[in-house]
C-alpha cells in the first residue's frame, strides 16, 4: 500500500513511517497541511495518516479540501483531542476514521489496513467468506462447512467485522468502537471474553482454527 | 518630583480630580462675573439717572431764566466745593464761565452725550492745591441753543474703586476655588490611589508566587470593597486550583512511578536475557502492556480534565437509558461469568432522560469493571435501571465484594485516590473521578452505599455504586 503521512511532528511521522515500511507498506511524508494537500492532489496513495493539528494548515481543513476536489482517498485522522465533538467534527470534516494520541503503532497499522480495504469496490457484499466460514447478510445466517452456527445479534455483528476485515489485524479499541459503538476502553477485558465466546462456536468443534489471536494487538480472522 | 510622585500625577484618579476642580473653579468664576457685571452696571446706571434728572432741572431752568440763571445756579452750587454734582458751563468762544471742573474732558462723548473721564479735583475748602490722584467721573455734555455747552456730571470714583475691588476679589475667590479643589482632588485622589495600590500590590505578590495574600478590605461595601471582595474570591478560588492541580502532579508523578519502573525493570530484564529469545519477547510484551496502562492512565486524565472544565456538554440528547443499561448488561455479563460471579440485570422500559450515550456508558462501564475487579468468584453482580419513588432515573449497579467503609466512601471518588486493598490491583484510581464528573455534567448524582449484604457467609457487605439522574418528558418522540 502507498500510504501519505501528514504530521509536523518529525520524529511522530518517522515513528509511522518507519512502522509502516517494516510492515510491507510504502510511506510519504508531508510536513504541513498545503504540503499534504498538493502530495495528495499529485499522486494517488491508498490511504491518508493527518495529524489534526499543524502549522500553515490544520488537518481538517486539508482533509475537507481534498474532499472538495472529490478526491475519496480514505483518511486516518490522528489528534491529540479525544472527546465525542472532536471526534464527530473530524468525520465530518471528512475524516474516515479517528485515533487519539498517544497510540499504539499496532493499532494504528490495523486501522491504516482497515481503511485500505474500505475502497474495495465489492464493498456491498451480502455474502462474506473466510474458509469454510460462511456469513448471509440478508438471512443473518452463518455456517460453517455444513453446520449453521447460531449466534446472538451482538455476536453475528462482531463476526461481521471480523470477516470483513479477514486477514488483517483487528484491534480491540476498534472492535469497541465499531461493533460496540462505545469510545472508551474498560479496565476489564471485555472484548476477549467476547471472542473467546465467539471463538467457542466457530472454531471449538472444528479442526481449524480461524480467529487467531495476534499478541501485543489484536485479533485476526484468517482462513 | 520623585518617580512615585510622577506617577501619582498620572494617576486617572488625580486627572479626574483636576478636572473637575478646574471645572468648579471655572464655573464659580463665572458666577461671580455674571454678580459682577451685574451690580457695576447697575451703580452706573443709577449715576446715570441723577446726573439726567439734574440735567433735565438745568435745562428747565435754561427755559424759565436763560443762560444768566444756569450760570448763577452753577456758581451758588459750586462755590467752597462740596458741590453734589460735577458742572461746567462753556461759553461759545471755549472760556469756561462757571463750574468745578477745570475744562471739559478731552473725550469726545457717545451719542447720548455720556462721558467717561478721570479729572483732578479742583482745590476746596480753602486749600489751593488740587487734588494729586486722577478720579474717575461720567457726565453729559449738551448744547445750549445759543452755542454754550453745559456740563454735568458725577464723581463714580467711589463706585469705580468699589467695583475694582470686587473685581479683585472674585480673581482671587475664582483662584482659591481652584487651588481648594486641586488640594481636596489631591487628598481625595490619593486615598483611592492608595486603596488600589493595596489591591495592585498584592495582585504583584501574588504574580510573584505569594498566593495566601489577599487585597485589604474596608466592608464598606463601596465598589473598591467589591473590587478587593471579587479579587479575593477570584485568588481563592486560583489557590484551590493550584493546590488541585499540585495535588493532582504529585499523584500523576506517585502513580506512574509504579508502572514505569515496573516497565523499566521488564526492558533492563529483557535485556539481559541473551539467549533466550522466548523469554526476552515475554519480557518485551509485558512492557508493552505497561505503557499501554501508562496511556490508559494519560487518557483518563485528559478526559478528566475536559470533563471537570465542562467542554462535553454539546453531545447531550434525549436518549432511553433502557438501551444503554441493556448494551452494558450484554457487555458484561459473559465477563461476570468467566470470573465465576452470577451476573444480574432488570432494566425498566420506556424512560426518557437527557445525556450522552458515550459518557454514561463510560460511567456505568467504570462502576461494573469495579464490580468484577473487587468481588470474588461466587459472587453476584447486578445492573438496575429503574424510575424511583421521587421521578429519577437510576442507574445502580450492586456487587457483593468487600464494599468500601462508610468514612472512605466520599474519599474514594476523588483522583487517584485508591484504598489500601486496592493497591495491588490494576486501575489509575480514576475511575469513580470520571464517574463523579460525568454524574455532575448530567446534573446528576453519584451515591455509594452499603451493598446487599453477604450471600454466603464468605463475602463483605458489598457495594451499591448509583447514578440519579432527572427524567425528561416522555411525550412526542420526535
Amino acid at each position: 500500500m502507498r500510504i501519505l503521512i501528514v504530521e509536523d511532528d518529525r520524529e511522530a511521522a518517522n515513528y509511522i513511517r518507519k512502522g509502516l515500511r517494516e510492515s510491507g507498506h510504502v510511506a510519504d511524508h508531508a510536513p504541513d497541511g498545503e504540503e499534504g494537500l498538493e502530495m495528495a492532489r499529485a499522486a494517488e496513495y491508498d490511504v491518508l495518516v493527518v495529524d489534526r493539528m499543524m502549522p500553515r494548515m490544520d488537518g481538517l481543513t486539508m482533509v475537507a479540501a481534498l474532499r472538495g476536489d472529490n478526491i475519496r482517498t480514505p483518511v486516518l485522522i490522528l489528534s491529540a483531542l479525544g472527546e465525542v465533538d472532536d471526534r464527530v467534527e473530524g468525520l465530518k470534516a471528512g475524516g474516515d476514521d479517528y485515533l487519539v494520541k498517544p497510540y499504539a503503532f499496532a493499532e494504528l497499522l490495523a486501522r491504516v489496513e482497515a481503511l485500505a480495504r474500505r475502497r474495495d469496490p465489492d464493498a456491498v457484499k451480502t455474502r462474506l467468506v473466510v474458509g469454510d466460514l460462511e456469513m448471509d447478510l440478508l438471512a443473518r445466517k452463518v455456517t460453517r462447512g455444513e453446520e449453521e452456527i447460531l449466534l446472538q445479534p451482538r455476536e453475528f455483528r462482531l463476526l461481521e467485522f471480523l470477516m470483513k476485515h479477514s486477514g488483517q489485524v483487528v484491534t480491540r479499541t476498534m472492535l469497541l468502537e465499531k461493533v460496540w459503538d462505545y469510545h472508551f476502553d474498560p479496565q476489564t477485558n471485555v472484548i476477549d471474553v467476547h471472542i473467546s465466546r465467539l471463538r467457542s462456536k466457530i472454531d471449538k468443534p472444528f479442526p481449524r482454527a480461524l480467529l487467531h489471536t495476534v499478541r501485543g494487538a489484536g485479533y485476526r480472522l484468517q482462513a | 518630583m520623585n518617580n512615585r510622585g510622577a506617577a501619582f500625577l498620572r494617576t486617572t484618579a488625580f486627572r479626574q480630580t483636576l478636572l473637575s476642580a478646574g471645572l468648579f473653579a471655572l464655573s464659580s468664576f463665572v458666577i461671580l462675573a455674571f454678580v459682577y457685571v451685574a451690580s457695576a452696571g447697575m451703580m452706573m446706571r443709577r449715576a446715570d439717572e441723577a446726573i439726567h434728572e439734574e440735567m433735565e432741572a438745568l435745562e428747565e431752568r435754561f427755559q424759565v431764566g436763560g443762560i444768566r440763571d444756569i450760570n448763577r445756579y452753577i456758581l451758588q452750587r459750586t462755590v467752597g466745593g462740596g458741590a453734589d454734582y460735577l458742572y461746567l458751563l462753556v461759553h461759545p468762544s471755549g472760556r469756561a464761565l462757571s463750574g468745578n471742573l477745570s475744562g471739559l474732558p478731552d473725550i469726545q462723548p457717545d451719542d447720548e452725550g455720556r462721558l467717561q473721564f478721570t479729572y483732578r479735583r479742583p482745590p476746596a475748602g480753602g486749600t489751593t492745591e488740587t487734588d494729586k490722584d486722577d478720579r474717575a467721573g461720567r457726565g453729559r455734555v449738551i448744547e445750549l441753543p445759543s452755542g454754550y455747552r453745559l456740563f454735568v456730571g458725577l464723581d463714580v470714583d467711589e463706585e469705580n474703586r468699589l467695583v475694582g475691588r470686587m473685581l479683585n476679589t472674585i480673581l482671587a475667590a475664582s483662584a482659591l476655588a481652584l487651588a481648594l479643589g486641586v488640594a481636596a482632588g489631591i487628598f481625595v485622589s490619593r486615598r483611592f490611589v492608595r486603596r488600589l495600590d493595596g489591591i495592585n500590590a498584592v495582585a504583584r505578590s501574588v504574580k510573584a508566587g505569594d498566593l495566601k495574600r489577599r487585597a485589604p478590605r474596608n466592608f464598606t461595601g463601596d465598589e473598591l470593597d467589591e473590587l478587593s471582595e471579587n479579587f479575593n474570591a477570584m485568588l481563592d478560588r486560583v489557590e484551590a486550583l493550584m493546590h488541585r492541580m499540585r495535588h493532582t502532579g504529585d499523584s500523576i508523578a506517585h502513580d506512574l512511578r509504579t508502572p514505569l519502573t515496573r516497565m523499566r525493570n521488564r526492558l533492563d530484564e529483557a535485556l539481559r536475557e541473551d539467549g533466550d529469545i522466548e523469554a526476552r519477547e515475554q519480557a518485551l510484551e509485558r512492557a508493552v502492556a505497561d505503557t499501554d496502562e501508562l496511556l490508559g492512565i494519560f487518557n483518563a486524565i485528559l478526559s478528566l480534565s475536559r470533563l471537570e472544565a465542562g467542554e462535553s456538554r454539546s453531545a447531550m440528547s434525549r436518549l432511553d437509558p433502557a438501551e444503554i443499561a441493556t448494551d452494558l448488561a450484554e457487555l458484561y455479563q459473559p465477563v461476570c461469568e468467566d470470573e465465576g460471579l452470577s451476573f444480574d440485570s432488570e432494566v425498566q422500559q420506556d424512560l426518557r432522560m437527557l445525556g450522552d450515550r458515550g459518557l454514561l456508558s463510560q460511567a456505568l462501564a467504570n462502576l461494573l469493571d469495579n464490580a468484577v475487579k473487587y468481588t470474588p468468584s461466587g459472587g453476584a453482580v447486578a445492573l438496575r435501571l429503574r424510575q424511583t419513588a421521587d421521578g429519577l432515573i437510576e442507574f445502580s449497579v450492586t456487587d457483593t465484594g468487600p464494599g468500601v467503609p462508610e468514612a472512605d466512601r466520599e474519599r474514594v471518588v476523588q483522583r487517584f485516590v485508591r484504598l489500601d486493598n486496592s493497591r495491588t490491583l490494576p486501575g489509575s484510581g480514576l475511575g469513580l473521578s470520571l464517574v463523579q464528573a460525568i454524574s455532575d455534567i448530567h446534573n446528576g448524582i453519584f451515591r455509594i452505599d452499603e451493598g446487599p449484604g453477604l450471600v454466603d457467609g464468605e463475602h463483605g457487605p458489598g457495594l451499591r455504586a448509583s447514578l440519579s439522574f432527572p427524567a425528561a418528558a416522555k411525550a412526542s418522540k420526535a
